[in-house]
């Protein structure tokens, strides 16, 4: 049987700071199996709301559970499934990379050596270095590596791969697509890099000013939303063309491009003959997508 | 079975997946009777994620194009000819759609565009050391 029980379940999370709301009204689910993008501009609450699945944070109102565990309760069981990469990558200084490596493992009932040797040798770690002299780039694969060594069957990235140079945030990535392909893992990374992350996940979570605005599969989202272009045969276009979930509308002799929310691409073919025109579909890149919910009163 | 991702051109990966396998199917590249890789396999494969293929699967396994044997996996389903046939000229009317728009557009008359496919077969046929 597969275990559906959520990962994560937010129920009506409130958090503030002082008279800041961080988190308002928060409803989520985070189901095993997936990749999930959690995007949204600065300080919109993504690492808040992170923070709460692992006991960083506790709710002011509403519950966040993780492996159906309250923020406030989780003990060793629930803590030993997450690895938890931070933005700030707060390591010790003083140690070398390899004292570090040996430091955390110790917290864990397991350690992955295998992994761990192939991941500092494929990442060029010098195991000598202190960990005080190394570059961002180096320090970010290191708080990977702390996160991932024992195993865990959540992984929560906040911002895993900002300083890391292309090739590296590529076989980042390749490892992350390793990771899921084993049973009942779950990933949730926050990143800016919408490139990146449009490769590998499968669920997309937008937040803004402490809500969630879009919670679905990145393939519903991708097919929410398509530029529509629509070219006459003849001269001219009716001035108001006749589709439903106008988002805008450019028009100029003859040719309109238009992007169109929940279109109803089959409606929409059968109407290119009654105003005699060839409609073409483009899908939306992420990037777009984000832009639109990030829009006032989208 | 080989199969292309594009990550970025904004279609769902899993229509991108179903969509080259009705292809493969309908050009005969895929054969009846012929097993597909198992999710996980086809996930790692692609780099996507097995949620992905699963939907994929499931998608192709509705609209008739795979069938589920019981305890061993999915197979490439029979399909009738004429239903096999519509699904090729939905196929192509796709393709002829755009090229005889774009005839209309550029002000070509239909018996040029008739002439310009014609020669297409017969350029095509040569090449493949046909009569």
């Amino acid at each position: 049987m597969v275990n559906i029980s959520p990962v994560v379940k937010a129920e009506g999370l409130i958090k503030k700071f002082n008279e800041t709301v961080a988190l308002d009204s928060v409803d989520l689910e985070i189901n095993p199996g997936s990749i999930i993008g959690l995007l949204g501009p600065n300080g919109c609450g993504k690492s808040t709301l992170m923070r709460h699945m692992i006991g960083l944070y506790l709710p002011d109102k509403g519950s966040c559970t993780t492996y159906g565990c309250d923020a406030g309760k989780l003990t060793q069981k629930e803590l030993s499934r997450i690895g938890y990469v931070h933005q700030e990558g707060e390591l010790l200084g003083w140690m070398t990379v390899d004292q570090h490596i040996r430091y955390v493992g110790a917290f864990h009932s397991k350690w992955n050596t295998e992994l761990e040797n192939k991941y500092v040798k494929d990442s060029n770690l010098n195991r000598r270095s202190k960990v005080g002299t190394l570059s961002p780039g180096q320090r970010q694969k290191l708080s990977i590596l702390l996160a991932i060594g024992h195993e865990p069957d959540f992984i929560i990235l906040d911002e895993p791969a900002s300083a890391l140079d292309p090739v590296a945030r590529a076989r980042f990535l390749d490892l992350l697509m390793e990771i899921i392909q084993q049973e009942q893992k779950t990933i949730l990374v926050s990143s800016h890099i919408l490139s990146d992350v449009e490769k590998i996940i499968d669920h997309v979570i937008i937040m803004k000013d402490g809500k969630v605005v879009r919670n679905r599969s990145f393939d519903d989202l991708r097919d929410s939303y398509m530029r529509v272009k629509v070219t006459s045969l003849k001269d001219s276009l009716p001035e108001k063309l006749p589709f439903n979930g106008v988002l805008s509308c450019r028009q100029y002799n003859g040719q309109a491009v238009l992007i169109l929310e929940n279109p109803e691409v089959e409606k929409i073919k059968n109407q290119a003959e009654s105003i005699n025109s060839r409609i073409d579909f483009h899908p939306l890149p992420l990037e777009e997508i984000y832009t639109l919910a990030m829009e006032p009163g989208a | 079975m080989i199969l292309e991702i594009n990550h970025h051109s904004g279609v769902p990966i899993y229509r991108q997946i179903k969509d080259q396998v009705r292809e493969q199917i309908m050009t005969g590249r895929l054969r009846e009777g012929e097993q597909l890789v198992s999710v996980r396999e086809l996930a790692s494969q692609l780099k996507v994620t097995p949620v992905t293929v699963s939907k994929a699967y499931s998608a192709m396994e509705a609209e008739g194009l795979l069938e589920r044997r019981r305890g061993v996996g999915l197979f490439i389903a029979s399909i009738q000819s004429d239903k096999k046939d519509r699904t090729k000229e939905e196929i192509l009317e796709t393709h002829l759609n755009k090229a005889v728009t774009t005839a209309i557009q550029l002000g070509l008359s239909q018996k040029k565009t008739e002439k310009m496919l014609k020669d297409l077969f017969l350029k095509f046929r040569k090449q493949g050391g046909e009569k």
